[in-house]
């Protein structure tokens, strides 16, 4: 309980410190990456608490995260205050999630992911086709844009995705969707509505992610529609969780810094091959350490003491 | 002859088979008996090459096998009757035994083993066409001993013969795998649960406890035995 | 008779599906190992098709000859590289880590076609190119027709390859039981090697007719989405159902255009899929609840 209340003061004193980052800074791009970093810790820890906690592997992140930006910046071209434009993105994936989920959470193993997956790729290419141009924002919204408020943005949209994911996974919900990540039939079986928690868990996620894409829309000036719905936004999220450890809170937090500068490497110092570069250590990252950084120490402790290895399965 | 020695086991970190050293005769019935968790699955399955000893060896009339992969080892002539007997549910019974018979050497002589084993057992030639997770459990069992005789062995390792069985279909099959022993001279390393009906059926016997070898003697004495008796059968000793 | 029409093509493109689908639909059924780069791999084989065509004057049906094989060693590659070291994981992480492993090589092929072809779509024209059979006032077109041809002669053929041929079965007795089939002596992994090869050549078939419509960089990831989504029409598992699942969504798809216009398309998929999934969440052509 004590370890616990630190972790959270500790954790509250880093989030006050970011919040003062303006105050001693007005580099553009320190910002920029801060916001990158907000929004994939918010993502990922999206992701995490169905993936990581409840065990729905769910690859059509992209479509949550793309619902968020498309409502959001619909309603706030349209005049709508930006914080009410990002709630509304929220709500837009909240509903696609329910549309969803009803359906496709009451499988499971190979369906639901497939199933997710093929859900963002037809919403990639929906939005592709019927808004085939670039979202700009009207001159009036051009003339006022500042990085500062939508630091904020994703800094509190990070904090409260954090807090109320922490808290729900640290209680009773908790519980149920560990119990149903680790054998959903058992969990049944002594009662468990494993059906409700894993609901909980989608519509949680899916609301996180929406903000995150609302964020998104307001931190833009000027991208294509479908942008915020391409793939890399449903394995992002996954890759950074892998990388941080999945099933555990600070997983997606570590893995969102690593991923970050990473990636800040990469688009520095590649040009046009940026993305093929990227691809490979994508593929040797999972390859070389199936477990993620917090398999690491359990990776090489086997690669000091081989035994025998066993055969097939 | 199969010959084992000194052979530490383990799955993943876990050790479960320490320092166990047997040699099985090639042409009669021997049992490993044991509890459960005892490791007897574990030293079928390192004989059928799907676990690899960390140390010692095995070998089969005088050649090494426990370096080889799998599948040949059956082409060496061990075949094994998997525990749970392990069919290939959504396949009919045909295209299970098919299966059994895949190495060369036991698929030119495909049709004239089938016709064998449908003789052995008459009620796989009437199910023949009949998808094998629609079988009852003793006709499951027949399959999966048919199976496994189709690669033409010279020893067969039998996991749990009795698992989930009615007695008399134990009794049925413990028959036909003792006709099966006599009249075609493949021997048989039962591993069972089922100790009466083990030490009756084999010659010799071995007892393993917590992944240890702890006692070896002709079936009939061991099944006479305090140590037996009391262990396994719940009998205080005279 | 416009409706017809709007119909044909709607088969036509269903079985272009179904040739993208059924290569990844053998591995994931086979291996549970979950490719999402197969329409990627079929947008490289198009490409090659292309080439052939324009530097050899080699008919894209005719260098199948040599794209399949092509693709089969890309993908006895892929395996030994990649997803071999997959096999000792559970089902779930394999699903997971094939898919990440995957993703990564759309990125890499995409890229790299990107870089060597630019981002241009292309076409082979070929002598019979636009040429149509005409019945009625019904044109279908000759390309259509060897579409649906090759989807049929390549699904039944696979189908009948799994079910009555010694090595198909082995295959077969691999995906219901691995160890079990190293017991009966399978070898299983020149099995699952040959197995995944051949999934990875199937994408050749849908590579050549991907070549005589166009051909861009980006396609692949629009025809693995195709793919997911008859996998979750026929059920995993299902080989013949690829091809029904296809027809239907081809069909639907169709209609769609006919009734609603052309950018609701993926809308119309998008609709019989959760329909699907709501009624019939094992799919539509598999007798047993999935997995
Ligand atoms: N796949 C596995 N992973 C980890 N440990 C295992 C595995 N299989 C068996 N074990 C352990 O190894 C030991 C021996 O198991 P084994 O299956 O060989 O016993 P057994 O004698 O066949 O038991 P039973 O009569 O129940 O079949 C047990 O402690 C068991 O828990
Ligand atoms: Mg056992």
């Amino acid at each position: 309980m004590v370890e616990r209340k630190k972790g959270l003061v500790l954790a509250a004193a880093v989030i006050v410190a970011l919040a003062l980052v303006p105050f001693f800074t007005v580099r553009e791009y320190v910002f920029s990456i801060l916001c990158m970093l907000f929004l994939y810790v918010t993502l990922s820890q999206s992701w995490n608490i169905l993936g990581g906690y409840t065990g729905q592997i769910n690859v059509g992140q992209a479509a949550f995260f793309g619902m968020g930006a498309l409502v959001a910046r619909l309603l706030w071209v349209a005049g709508v205050p930006f914080y009410l434009s990002i709630l509304a993105g929220g709500l837009g994936s909240v509903i696609l999630a329910i549309i969803i989920g009803l359906p496709a959470l009451k499988l499971r193993g190979h369906y639901f992911a497939i199933g997710t997956l093929a859900v963002a790729t037809i919403a990639q290419i929906t939005v592709g086709n019927i808004l085939p141009g670039i979202s700009f924002l009207p001159a009036q919204q051009m003339a006022t844009y500042s990085l500062i408020p939508r630091y904020y943005v994703f800094l509190i949209i990070m904090a409260a995705a954090l807090a109320v994911i922490y808290f729900t996974v640290n209680s009773r919900v908790g519980l149920g969707m560990e119990a149903t990540r680790d054998d959903e039939e058992a969990a049944q079986m002594v009662g468990v509505n494993t059906f409700k928690y894993k609901m909980i868990a989608f519509l949680i996620s899916s609301f996180f992610a929406g903000l995150a894409g609302g964020g998104f829309a307001y931190f833009n000036a000027s991208y294509y529609w479908y942008l915020p719905f391409t793939l890399m936004w449903c394995f992002e999220p996954i890759l950074i969780v892998f990388i941080g450890g999945v099933g555990s809170f600070l997983g997606p937090v570590i893995g969102s810094v690593c991923y970050v500068l990473l990636k800040e490497l990469f688009a520095l110092t590649l040009g046009e091959a940026n993305l093929l570069i990227f691809g490979i250590v994508f593929i040797l990252t999972i390859l070389f350490f199936p477990k993620g950084v917090i398999g690491l120490p359990a990776k090489l402790r086997q690669l000091f003491y081989r035994r025998g290895n066993v055969v097939g399965r | 002859m199969l010959e084992i020695t000194g052979i530490d086991v383990f799955h993943g970190d876990l050790q479960a088979v320490w320092d166990v050293s047997l040699i099985i005769e090639g042409k009669g019935i021997t049992t490993l008996i044991g509890s459960n968790g005892s490791g007897k699955s574990t030293v079928l399955a390192t004989i059928a090459g799907l676990l690899k000893p960390v140390r010692g060896s095995i070998s089969f009339d005088g050649v090494r096998i426990d370096t080889l992969p799998a599948h040949k080892i059956v082409d060496a002539g061990i075949a094994m009757v998997p525990e749970g007997r392990r069919l290939f549910r959504e396949m009919t019974v045909m295209d299970n035994l098919e299966m059994g018979a895949i190495t060369k050497r036991a698929r030119q002589m495909k049709n004239e083993t089938m016709a064998w084993i449908f003789d052995v057992f008459p009620i796989l030639k009437e199910r023949a066409r009949q998808r094998a997770d629609t079988l009852s459990g003793g006709e499951q069992q027949m399959l999966a001993i048919g199976r496994s005789l189709m690669s033409q062995p010279r020893l067969l390792l039998v996991d749990e013969l009795s698992l989930g069985l009615a007695p008399v279909v134990v009794q049925k099959i413990s028959q036909t795998l003792d006709e099966i022993n006599k009249t075609k001279g493949i021997g048989i390393f039962l591993v069972e649960q089922n100790v009466v009906m083990a030490l009756e059926l084999a010659e010799t016997g071995h007892i393993i406890e917590n992944g240890r070898i702890v006692g070896t003697g002709k079936a009939s004495e061991l099944l006479a035995s305090d140590q037996v008796r009391q262990a396994y059968l719940g009998m205080e000793g005279e | 008779m416009e409706f017809a029409q709007y119909i044909t093509y709607g088969v036509i493109n269903g079985s272009l599906y179904a040739l993208v689908a059924i290569g990844l639909a053998l591995i994931m059924g086979i291996m549970g190992i979950f490719n999402i780069a197969q329409g990627s791999l079929a947008m490289i084989a198009a490409y090659g098709s292309v080439l052939f065509f324009q530097h050899m004057k080699i008919d894209p049906f005719v260098s199948l000859a040599l794209t399949l094989p092509g693709m089969f060693l890309v993908g006895v590659f892929m395996y030994l590289t990649m997803f071999m070291s997959m096999n000792k994981f559970d089902p779930g992480q394999k699903l997971r880590n094939s898919m990440l492993v995957s993703f990564g090589l759309v990125l890499i092929m995409e890229t790299l076609a990107t870089i060597l072809w630019t981002a241009n779509e292309r076409t082979v024209t070929t002598a019979y190119s636009g040429t149509v059979m005409a019945l009625g006032d019904l044109r279908i077109p000759y390309t259509g027709i060897a579409t649906i041809i090759l989807a049929i002669v390549v699904i039944f053929g696979l189908h009948f390859f799994l079910k009555h041929t010694t090595f198909g079965k082995s295959i077969w007795a691999v995906s219901q039981d691995h160890d079990c089939a190293m017991l009966m002596g399978i070898n299983v992994k020149r099995t699952t090697l040959v197995a995944f090869g051949l999934g990875i050549a199937l994408s050749a078939f849908a590579g050549a007719v991907v070549s005589l419509h166009t051909v861009s960089p980006a396609v692949g990831i629009d025809w693995t989405n195709k793919a997911l989504i008859l996998i979750v029409l026929a059920g995993v598992g299902s080989i013949n159902g690829i091809l029904f699942a296809g027809l239907l969504l081809g069909i639907v798809e169709a209609l769609g255009v006919y009734l609603v216009g052309v950018h609701y398309t993926g809308v119309v998929g998008l609709l019989i899929f959760i329909i699907v999934l709501m009624l019939r969440p094992q799919g539509l052509f598999v007798r047993k609840a999935g997995v």
